[in-house]
């Protein structure tokens, strides 16, 4: 086996004037070896060997970035409410418990039960979720990004706020839930319309919902676990697995970008004429993908 | 006028129709930030159109050949497992 680099990257006799790695057998090899890294991330990340995707997950930085948007928009900032960080808590356990990623449940749970649950009497309430987020500052500018999460982050009726980060699994893939509720208590209000308006239907647009359960009574059962909580908060992890297979896939793709930039140079310096595919094409293919690879996000919002 | 640029002049109409392809793939990942669903199919029809686009370009210029089909299939695989690990994962 030639091991000289050049034997690689150069078209030269020995690797029949095309560079090796842009060989197709190459190029099976190298998604093989892929293939085989990711199940070794996923095999680690299981194993707790790096980052869930909650480890940066800090609920009093979520609240800070909140805050400091609304304060760039001309807003007061929220205060956090403990009791809106149970209910919050709650919910995303009960996502993770029940398997389901929206803001009903499947036996139809709404997201106001769990405020009502906590003794959290609110005249306005809103939801906005979001999973798989590497960092707050993501999770924050993703909703930002939302017109309808804008809208809840950026509301001038809300007070107070508070966060849950839940780890767990989601449909077998693991997973890390924010959920971030607003809400303005009752009692903080005068009420202008003694008559409650209709609850909404569609989140995370929430807005004036009046509690249906004002109950004060905090059901110690529906307490949220201490897992999700120092899972959520445990320093010992660095980098997530969605960063691992970006940095590989960059590092793969330029590579590849590279030998064929060098291979097309050396074949027109040389002036050979060569069968196969046309090297602009795959340049653009890989280029392509490159773009996604910068673009892509991990988190998705609800 | 170098040979490599009088090719270019010569594919343009195909170097474009692929590179639109690619564009609008690029553009549908940034409109769909988060939504994977969309994002994944996106991705496959992008690969199956590079690899349709190659055997129909080399067709049309006589030079189609299997070691050339496989060669678009290999990148194609290369790209759409990249994307699917990432997105999926």
């Amino acid at each position: 086996m030639n091991l000289n680099p050049a034997h690689f990257f150069i078209p030269r006799h020995s690797n029949g004037h095309k560079a090796k790695i842009l060989h197709s057998t190459s190029i099976f090899f190298i998604v093989l070896t892929l293939l085989s890294v990711q199940i070794a991330v996923n095999f680690a990340a299981k194993k707790g060997l790096v980052l869930g995707f909650a480890a940066n997950i800090s609920p009093s930085e979520v609240i800070r970035l909140t805050n400091l948007k609304r304060q760039e928009n001309g807003l007061s900032p929220l205060v956090e409410n403990k009791t809106l960080d149970q209910a919050a808590l709650a919910k995303g356990t009960d996502m993770i418990n029940k398997g389901y990623w929206a803001h009903v449940s499947p036996d139809g749970i709404q997201p106001w039960k769990f405020f009502g649950d906590f003794g959290y009497d609110y005249r306005y309430a809103g939801e906005n979720l979001a999973r798989d987020f590497s960092d707050p500052a993501s999770a924050v500018d993703a909703w930002m990004a939302s017109s309808s999460h804008r809208e809840n982050m950026l509301s001038s009726k809300y007070r107070e706020i508070g966060i849950g980060v839940v780890d767990g699994k989601l449909a077998g893939v693991d997973t890390t839930i924010i959920v971030q509720f607003f809400g303005t208590k009752m009692a903080d209000t005068i009420p202008v319309q003694p008559v409650a308006k209709a609850e909404p239907t569609v989140a995370p647009i929430v807005g004036q919902v009046k509690a249906a359960t004002p109950l004060p009574t905090v059901n110690p059962t529906v307490l949220p676990t201490a897992t999700p909580a120092v899972a959520a908060t445990s320093p010992q992890l660095q980098v997530s697995p969605f960063n691992i297979t970006r940095s590989i896939s960059l590092g793969v793709i330029s590579v590849l970008i590279i030998a064929l930039v060098v291979d097309t140079f050396v074949i027109e310096k040389k002036r050979l004429v060569r069968a196969g595919g046309r090297a602009y094409a795959h340049f653009a293919f890989l280029g392509m993908i490159l773009a996604i690879l910068i673009i892509a996000k991990v988190g998705q919002i609800l | 006028m170098t040979k490599s640029f009088e090719r270019a002049i010569k594919h343009l109409p195909h170097i474009a129709s692929l590179y639109g392809v690619f564009l609008i793939t690029a553009v549908i990942f940034v409109l769909f930030s988060f939504n994977k669903a969309v994002q994944v199919s996106a991705l496959a029809a992008a690969a199956s159109a590079y690899v349709t686009w190659g055997v129909v370009h080399h067709l049309i210029h006589d030079d189609l050949t299997i070691a050339v089909i496989i060669e678009y299939l290999a990148f194609a695989l290369l790209g759409f497992v990249i994307g699917v690990t990432l997105l999926l994962r």
